[in-house]
């Protein structure tokens, strides 16, 4: 089906939602003096030896290589922040805590380039590791809710390698459904099911699943 | 149970309520009391000799009734010092004591109270309680010299540190606080170290100083006692043992060396401090509650829930140390004497309980379970002489201890002068990588390890500095300087054997074995600083010596007085010495001198500035070569040649923390800010590992809040300020030596417009505070013209027509005072400013098409001459309803003709319009609001005369 392969289109790979969250900033110490770079997407600098500035990912991951820096671990990355996080996770079985929207990636990034500027690491890739199998074991429980009358899923918090996962899965599956739910639909299903399905009313309106 | 102490009943309760017993200090009578009892007991136990232990007969106790509900707290000054008892009526009371007799009430609070404390000269009673602070009272006058607020719970254990620095405090949160008595702030705040018992107000937490102040006891959360540094608040170590359940009270015994616990176990503990370790116990049938050392020989008094009390004799086994031996006691000296026998008897005592069994306790290291059979098991023994001896001997050395801390106190009382520091360098910790010298260059540390240490030298900057191999130390080096071309080491004088010697380091030379040392004998080197092809080393015979890069002696001076820090960049050498003793305050007296080396001249001289009662923490230059000095308290200090060279403080940590426990260890600063590494609390020096990150935090003047409301603006308004002056001055000099000053005066021309902006900024705020005056100051602070401008639409806007005439003068002024001298500015601003100003009508062209629909399209023949002439704002706004855009293109020929011109015509030309200008307002009579209030001054045309002829 030609719908089929429009959704598998956008499905990222690891690799490309990775390369997305290289964007995010993050704080480096440089151990190099350097001016200012001025590129495209802004001004990072001007680099002076132990005063922390902010960087992109990718900016930060290149110097480091290089050892002109040290990333300095965000605040989530502690041990005691993913310690209480992943508390949370298991005690809140519907509910995702809030966590950077790139979070897998930046932790795998940091834990692959900047394993040394880790406090504690080896606590740390296990950790996040278990809050990532407890939130993707979340999301696919919550995948099994689905029934014919689901009009959308609300997920606060999810992240972009969890959402990446799922999306196209769940947007066939609504879609499934929404089809075999109304059969004029069936007749004209290629014309219409790459669109979305947006204001046709379908009966009772079912609550959105909670926060 | 075995031998089991047996107690007294003294107070009457019902249900288990906090009692508390206290000693005489000669150990003759003992002061009970219960929080369900309303009375206070004195037993008087001197009367009847000495029984067997345990047995406390007495004659009938002396009661005091004096509360109306139950006594929760009782405190006893020093030598025969009065008795303070604190109540659930709110009251804190003063007996005489042993009398009784009572003296009077000292304070009332609004809810129980639950601690009270002397300090150790009894000058001082702390109550504290369910009230939200600790009051403070002086005992002599029963005023109340201070409260402290900052415990969030029922205060429930106060103990003064007996050196009377500090008072700690406990809530029963289990939260320990820290007070400084000489200033009242909280020193260390040490959040839920104890365990919480507000839900439980049969126990109260407690904590108690070891009586030579170096240690704060408090119950642990895992059934210990745990030990927190006098100074720091760190944590030393715990005790822990035997203890089943939560410690709920102790006492040291007087000489510090054991400590009685007693738990919610129901067990009392006696703890040898030293070994950490219990070395016997006795379980009770209820809760002990108050413990007490007797303050001679070696006894307990334990008093429990119920009101019983009881004497516990000989809880040290006799084997070991006394608890009160060097003890320095208190008394007047005739009652030494009488002391001296109760401790001899009590002494005959212990000994006829005899020490069968000394070679057993010897032998053995854990004594706890045995132990108690063995104290049992103590038959009658020997000979009372060698006791006596040994006491006697004793008590000699007591005496010498005794005058040993005389002389102690005399040297704490006055101040300690502080002692010589090397800039950016940490305290050795045991085992730990240290900094030697830490700056924004890069850091020396050192690692001590058997005997000898590894000295490393790393940059920042590893792209470019150079890499210098680690070096093993023998000499033991603890300062260290360091800069682009090499760092220099010295180590003080450990004995004979081992001198005090300097050594340099060259990083980049190009002869082998260019690395120098100097040796000192019999004189210490006390700091070093390192410049461009010098270093310096300041030493214990006060001098200051100089060598080249190469080792070379070059020059010897005498300084002033013992060193305190130097510090070196460049040509510049600062050294600061003290100039006197310390104030009586507790003021250090410091003097500064900055010598420049290559010139062989002395560049500044005079006292250096310090918050008081704080001490020099840092001192060095900036990038720019400006001096800097950074106080104890927390205060950077810039020198500045304002004021004919004076020190301006520039930042102030207590504004700048952004919590309590954050410390600020400076590195450096530049022209608008200040690098320091963040320490969190209790440390205050950062650790080599891992690397530490500097922290920029902007300079803050000092500034009182005003009525404005733009402190950050007014506080930028000082720093630039201060920045444009030390950059004029740069320029003056600079210009003096004939160099190109172009882009210093780029810099001041940016920072006039900074300066003007944030000017503008206050203008504005005083036009919404009303400060009519102080705007039109500020107006005049402008430096140029277009802010001028800026500011007369600020105050136009805000509907102040007052200002916009007064603005408007100052204008005209101005215009006027360039008019004369066009090139050099009459003002002192910089030449960066004369491009600017040179051309006032072509900017006032711009402003005048901004209100086209004013324009009166009606040509005018005086508006020509009108234009070009300098004129007030609200000229112009008459004007504009004449100009045209023909007009604007003839003011700008003018305008040109003008350069051409002489200064007289132009001048001349000038009064024309103006003359002109003002009778066509008259004339015209124009009758908006604005120009209606600037009519009267426009009548008078005096001062546009005035000028004419003194320019003619």
């Amino acid at each position: 089906m030609a719908g089929q392969t429009d959704h598998s289109i956008s499905i990222f790979s690891a690799a490309e939602v990775e390369f997305i969250a290289e964007d995010e900033m993050i704080e480096i110490v440089p151990n190099i003096r350097m001016d200012a770079l001025n590129l495209l997407c802004g001004d990072f600098g001007p680099f002076v030896p132990q005063i922390p500035c902010t960087v992109p990912l990718w900016l930060a991951v290149a110097l480091k290589k290089r050892g002109k820096c040290s990333i300095r671990t965000p605040d989530w990355m502690s041990v005691e922040k993913l310690t209480q996080v992943l508390e949370a996770e298991r005690e809140s079985p519907r509910e995702f805590q809030p966590l950077p929207f790139h979070y897998v990636e930046i932790s795998r990034l940091l834990l692959d380039h900047a394993h040394d500027d880790i406090p504690e690491v080896y606590m740390v890739r296990s950790l996040i590791e278990d809050i990532r199998n407890v939130r993707f074991h979340k999301v696919e429980s919550g995948l099994e809710t689905i029934s014919g009358r689901t009009h959308a899923v609300k997920l606060k918090n999810l992240s972009a390698m969890e959402v990446n996962l799922v999306r196209p899965f769940m947007a066939r599956v609504l879609q499934a459904f929404y089809k075999h739910d109304s059969p004029e639909m069936v007749q004209q299903a290629d014309t219409s099911a790459s669109k979305r399905p947006q204001v046709v009313d379908r009966g009772p309106r079912r609550d959105l699943r909670p926060r | 149970m075995g031998r089991l102490l047996k107690l007294r009943e003294a107070h009457k309760t019902d249900a288990p309520a906090t009692c508390s017993v206290l000693w005489a200090h000669d150990g003759s009578h003992l002061a009970t009391s219960c929080a369900s009892d309303t009375e206070v007991l004195i037993h008087d136990l001197s009367a009847p000799p000495p029984g067997r232990s345990g047995s406390t007969a007495g004659s009938s106790p002396v009661v005091l009734r004096h509360h109306k509900e139950g006594v929760t707290a009782i405190a006893l000054g020093p030598m025969a010092g009065p008795l303070a008892s604190g109540s659930f009526d709110h009251s804190v009371k003063l007996y005489n004591f042993p009398v009784g007799s009572f003296q009077g009430n000292v304070t009332r609070f609004t809810l129980p109270i639950k601690s009270l404390a002397f300090n150790k000269s009894g000058s001082l009673l702390a109550a504290a309680g369910d009230d939200d602070g600790i009051k403070l009272i002086s005992t002599i006058d029963l005023t109340i010299s201070r409260v402290l607020k900052g415990h969030r719970g029922p205060v429930t254990g106060l103990s003064f540190d007996p050196k009377h620095d500090y008072l700690a405090s406990i809530d029963s949160f289990g939260t320990v606080i820290y007070w400084e008595l000489s200033t009242g702030k909280q020193l260390h705040t040490l959040k839920s170290i104890a365990p919480n018992y507000n839900s439980d107000s049969s126990v109260l937490n407690t904590l108690s100083w070891r009586p030579d102040g170096e240690m704060l006891a408090v119950p642990g959360l895992r059934n210990d006692v745990v030990m927190y540094d006098r100074d720091t608040g760190e944590k030393l170590f715990n005790l822990r043992g035997d203890h089943e359940k939560s410690v709920c009270s102790f006492c040291w015994s007087p000489n510090g060396k054991y400590l009685a616990t007693s738990g919610l176990d129901k067990q009392v503990l006696i703890w040898d401090v030293d070994l950490k370790q219990d070395i016997e116990r006795q379980k009770f049938e209820e809760r002990i509650c108050g413990l007490s050392w007797k303050p001679v020989g070696n006894s307990l008094a334990v008093i429990d829930v119920v009101g019983r009390f009881g004497i516990w004799d000989n809880p040290v086994p006799v084997s070991m140390k006394s608890p009160t031996e060097g003890v320095v006691l208190n008394e007047p000296h005739p009652l030494f004497e009488d002391e001296d026998e109760e401790e001899v008897l009590g002494k005959g005592i212990s000994c006829y309980s005899g020490s069968l069994d000394d070679s057993i306790e010897k032998g053995s290291g854990d004594f706890s379970p045995i132990s108690r059979k063995r104290v049992k098991k103590r038959g009658p023994s020997f000979d009372e002489g060698e006791e006596v001896l040994q006491e006697i001997d004793s008590r000699k050395r007591r005496k010498e201890s005794e005058n040993k801390r005389e002389d102690g106190e005399i040297r704490e009382r006055a101040v300690r002068m502080q002692d010589a520091f090397q800039v950016g360098f940490t305290p050795p910790q045991q085992g730990k990588r240290r900094f030697l010298c830490y700056n924004l260059l890069g850091c020396v540390t050192s690692l001590e390890n058997d005997g000898f240490s590894h000295v490393e030298v790393d940059f920042h900057d590893t792209g470019r500095g150079p890499r210098v191999p680690s070096m093993t130390d023998y000499f033991g080096f603890t300062m260290a300087a360091l800069n682009e071309k090499g760092c220099v080491l010295a180590n003080p004088c450990k004995g004979e054997k081992n001198m005090s010697t300097l050594m340099y380091r060259p990083f980049g030379s190009w002869a082998n074995n260019s690395e120098w040392s100097m040796r000192f004998e019999l004189e210490e080197v006390k700091v070093v600083a390192l410049g461009k092809n010098w270093v310096a080393a300041v030493t214990s015979h006060n001098f200051l010596r100089i060598f080249t890069e190469s080792g070379l002696q070059m020059h010897i001076l005498s300084v002033n007085g013992p060193v305190v820090a130097a510090a070196g960049s460049g040509d510049l050498l600062a050294v600061v010495t003290h100039a006197s003793d310390c104030l009586s305050s507790g003021d250090q007296v410091l003097e500064i001198k900055v010598f420049n080396i290559n010139e062989a001249t002395q560049t500044i001289s005079g006292r250096l500035p310090l918050t008081p009662c704080s001490h020099l923490t840092w001192l060095g230059f900036s990038e720019d070569g400006r001096l800097g000095s950074f106080d104890s308290k927390g205060n950077l200090r810039v020198y500045s040649d304002q004021f004919g060279g004076s020190w301006l403080p520039v930042f102030s940590a207590d504004k700048a923390r952004k919590s309590e426990d954050e410390n600020y260890w400076i590195v450096g600063f530049n022209a608008t800010k200040l690098f320091c590494i963040v320490c969190k609390s209790p440390e205050s020096y950062p650790s080599v590992m891992p690397k530490p990150v500097l922290t920029i935090l902007e300079f803050s003047s000092p500034l009182a809040s005003s009525d404005l409301g733009a402190d950050e603006v007014e506080n930028e308004f000082m720093m630039t300020n201060l920045q444009l002056s030390e950059i004029r001055k740069k320029i003056k000099d600079m210009e003096a030596f004939g160099l190109d000053v172009t882009a210093l005066d780029d810099e001041a021309f940016s920072l006039e417009v900074k300066l003007d902006r944030c000017i503008l900024k206050l203008i504005a705020s005083c036009c919404h505070s009303d400060r009519l005056v102080r705007a039109t100051e500020l107006a005049r602070l402008l430096s140029t013209q277009k802010s001028l401008k800026g500011a007369i639409t600020i105050v136009t806007a805000s509907k102040l027509p007052i200002l916009q005439e007064k603005f408007s003068t100052i204008l005209e002024e101005r215009m006027l005072d360039d008019l004369k001298t066009p090139e050099p500015i009459p003002t002192g601003r910089s030449n960066g400013k004369t491009a600017y100003s040179v051309q006032p009508p072509v900017r006032l062209s711009p402003m005048m098409e901004k209100s086209p629909d004013l324009n009166n399209r009606t040509p005018n023949t005086i508006k020509p001459q009108i234009k070009p002439s300098p004129a007030t704002e609200t000229l112009k706004l008459v004007k504009a309803r004449y100009s045209t855009p023909e007009n604007l293109a003839q003011g700008e020929d003018i305008s040109k003709e003008r350069e051409l011109g002489s200064k007289l015509e132009k001048v001349a030309t000038f009064v024309k319009g103006k003359g002109n200008a003002t009778s066509e307002v008259t004339g015209k009579d124009v009758s908006s609001s604005a120009t209606g209030n600037v009519k009267p001054e426009l009548k008078i045309p005096i001062n546009p005369f005035a000028r004419v002829k003194k320019a003619t």
